[in-house]
């Protein structure tokens, strides 16, 4: 396995502190595709794929699979913000600055725009930059991926990975400072995947995403010998008008048995929000109107105007 | 109302239900005198800001002051809002606790999102159209700062004029940056209310003297537009404003991890070279790193909290580069 430090730096106390990556596959050049995640120390599901594809890849390298072959370097990064993930932090545990809002960084400036700034030169010049995230801890997201302002060629792309859903979305002031944001500037093609919920592993979400990850290195041709299928499963495409958001109406305690990926019919129950103190049904939640349910909440005490839940209409 | 009457009214600008039992209050006190201009103070949008909590105390005493002996002093209105954050105040938390967002990236709101969005849209709805809004910040846990306004360059015209009188010793003009779009200054700006961003002392702390020199500065302010009768006497401003702007501020990022152990005090004169701290090792003896001014100028930031990972800023030191006519 090939992996280097893509950043050394002194700590106070402890030893000194590195982020860690691999770079796997033919060394020429710059890698064709680099994986990303992690920026948040919380979101183990992008952490926990992206280590799995390192090793699996390794063994590409290997030759554990005759039949596969790494035409093109790939680079990966399980987890940028290492501090965090090691102590179940969202942020940057010294400081709390979120290191997803640092980018593009700067070599002489904070700590986390220090990272930041290694992290994007690292990555931008690939043709194909990925950057995994597990939204946070109380809403569970589908298995997705998320497209901001994209390309033509992006929204082509996008199908490759085989995911259930497709979201288009666009950038607000303050994703200026994020690593997608950054990425824009330079060529090639961006996405952002959003898998299940910070905090835990969902495994089937994480399954689903591997596979997606190695089918996206197969048809790319980054990974020869790939046998996918022409649609692992329809990619469906949703803007953002195709979403129906269901907020509380009143704060207590959401309790939903709800899956997500499945379809569900206008009128649908969803689940029920509770007084927290006497117990009683506050609100039955039904859903609006059809669709593929593509978010739901899961830390269930609630103020007014919290999401519940997201459902993509066709 | 009858011209001597000074009305003095605490009441909520938003409540909502919190997920068990409580509900959330967004407090403020309103001092109605006559019909001139209104004004308002924001503090406590981030939950470890207490600067701006004690001059809204402040604030209140010299208004309820006001009442007593001399009602018809206050010719308009004024809004005090010490505690935009409660949650955050309650908790010692910077941001929104749960929501984990900084209130001052989430405005201007909007009426039926979650808690942040809704607590932005009401304090713009009741902010819109103010004579003068002052939001303070009192940096954070980790740097103390001289009594400083700081003003996008894209509103500088309008409001440099009246940062000038706030009796503080620093405008800091900065360029207009995107994600800065989502604060409070930013969008009463843009619709016309003028906000002024004060940053000062420490944060969890309180420094009493800044905070008099503040109120000095608001009451001056608030005269001369006409919320105070022209009579009402004031002390006389005291402190006039350095201008800083980014050809003129030097930054100091830590070199090396460690403790930083400081050799000056804060808000001085430095030379080009002086030493303004070390960086040392509690796990050995000697200095791994002496931290030094890089121009003739004034510290006027430095590091609170001694832990510094490499890059921390440690101080800021700002060349002099005049102050404005």
């Amino acid at each position: 396995m090939s992996s280097r430090d893509l950043v050394l730096m002194t700590a106070p106390l402890r030893e000194d502190f590195t982020i860690p990556c691999h770079e796997i596959g033919p060394a020429a050049g710059n890698p064709a595709v680099s994986f990303v995640s992690g920026l948040h120390g919380d979101e183990i599901n992008g952490i926990y794929i992206l280590a799995r594809l390192a090793d699996f890849l390794t063994a590409v390298e290997e030759g554990a699979y005759p039949k596969l072959r790494l035409a093109q370097r790939v680079l990966i990064i399980p987890a940028v913000n290492v501090l965090g993930a090691n102590t179940l932090r969202r942020a940057w545990p010294f400081d709390q600055s979120d290191q997803n809002r640092m980018f593009p960084g700067n070599q002489m400036g904070e700590t986390t725009q220090r990272i930041a700034y290694t992290v994007l030169e690292a990555t931008k010049k690939s043709a194909y930059r990925v950057d995994l995230h597990g939204s946070n801890l109380y809403f569970e997201e589908l298995p997705q991926v998320r497209l901001y302002d994209p390309t033509p060629e992006e929204r082509e792309t996008a199908r490759l990975f085989g995911l259930p859903a497709i979201m288009e979305r666009s950038v607000s002031p303050v994703f200026t400072t994020t690593l997608m944001y950054s990425w824009k500037y330079w060529p090639g093609q961006s996405f952002l995947l959003q898998v299940g919920q910070a905090g835990s592993i969902q495994l089937p979400h994480c399954q689903q995403v591997f596979r997606g990850l190695v089918a996206f290195l197969g048809r790319i041709g980054v990974l020869e010998g790939v046998e996918v299928a022409e649609a692992d499963q329809e990619a469906l495409y949703f803007t953002r008008e195709c979403s129906v958001r269901i907020y509380a109406d009143r704060a207590g305690m959401f309790v939903s048995d709800k899956t997500l990926g499945g379809w569900v019919s206008k009128g649908q129950e969803l689940g029920y929000i509770y007084d927290s103190f006497n117990g009683a049904v506050r609100t039955r939640v039904t859903a609006p109107a059809a669709g593929l349910l593509t978010g739901i909440r899961r830390q269930p005490m609630l103020f007014e105007g919290d999401l519940l839940v997201r459902i993509c209409t066709r | 109302m009858p011209e001597s009457s000074l009305s003095i009214t605490t009441s909520c600008i938003l409540s909502l239900e919190m997920p068990y039992s409580e509900r959330l209050c967004i407090r403020r006190t309103v001092y109605r005198g006559g019909n001139g201009p209104r004004v308002a103070i924001v503090a406590g949008i981030h939950g470890d800001e207490l600067e701006g909590l004690y001059v809204c105390q402040l604030l209140a005493d010299w208004l309820e002051r006001m009442a007593r002996e001399n009602p018809a002093g206050l010719t308009g209105t004024v809004e005090l809002y010490p505690a935009m954050n409660p949650l955050g105040l309650d908790t010692l938390t910077r941001a929104i606790p749960v929501f984990d967002t900084d209130l001052n990236r989430n405005f201007p709101g909007s009426p039926s999102g979650d808690l942040p969005k809704r607590i932005a849209h009401a304090a713009i709805g009741n902010l819109s159209g103010a004579a003068l809004v002052i939001d303070i910040h009192a940096s954070n846990i980790y740097l103390r700062e001289i009594p400083q306004v700081r003003i996008n360059t894209d509103f500088a015209d309008r409001l440099v004029p009246l940062a000038q009188r706030l009796n503080l010793d620093l405008i800091w003009l900065h360029g207009a940056m995107t994600v800065l779009e989502a604060t409070v200054a930013h969008s009463l700006n843009s619709v016309g209310t003028p906000c002024l961003v004060v940053e000062m002392g420490v944060g969890m702390r309180i420094t009493p003297d800044y905070c008099r020199q503040l109120m000095t500065g608001i009451l001056t302010l608030w005269k001369d537009l006409g919320v105070l009768a022209p009579d009402v006497e004031l002390p006389s401003l005291n402190h006039l404003p350095l201008i800083a702007d980014d050809s003129n501020v030097h930054y100091l990022n830590a070199p090396t991890s460690g403790l930083f152990v400081p050799v000056i005090e804060h808000w001085t004169d430095v030379r080009k070279g002086q030493l303004l701290g070390n960086i040392v090792s509690p796990l050995q003896g000697g200095i791994l790193a002496e931290v030094r001014s890089p121009v003739d100028g004034i510290l006027f930031t430095l590091r609170e909290y001694p832990l510094v990972y490499e890059g921390s800023l440690m101080a800021r030191v700002m060349a002099r580069k005049g102050r404005l006519a």
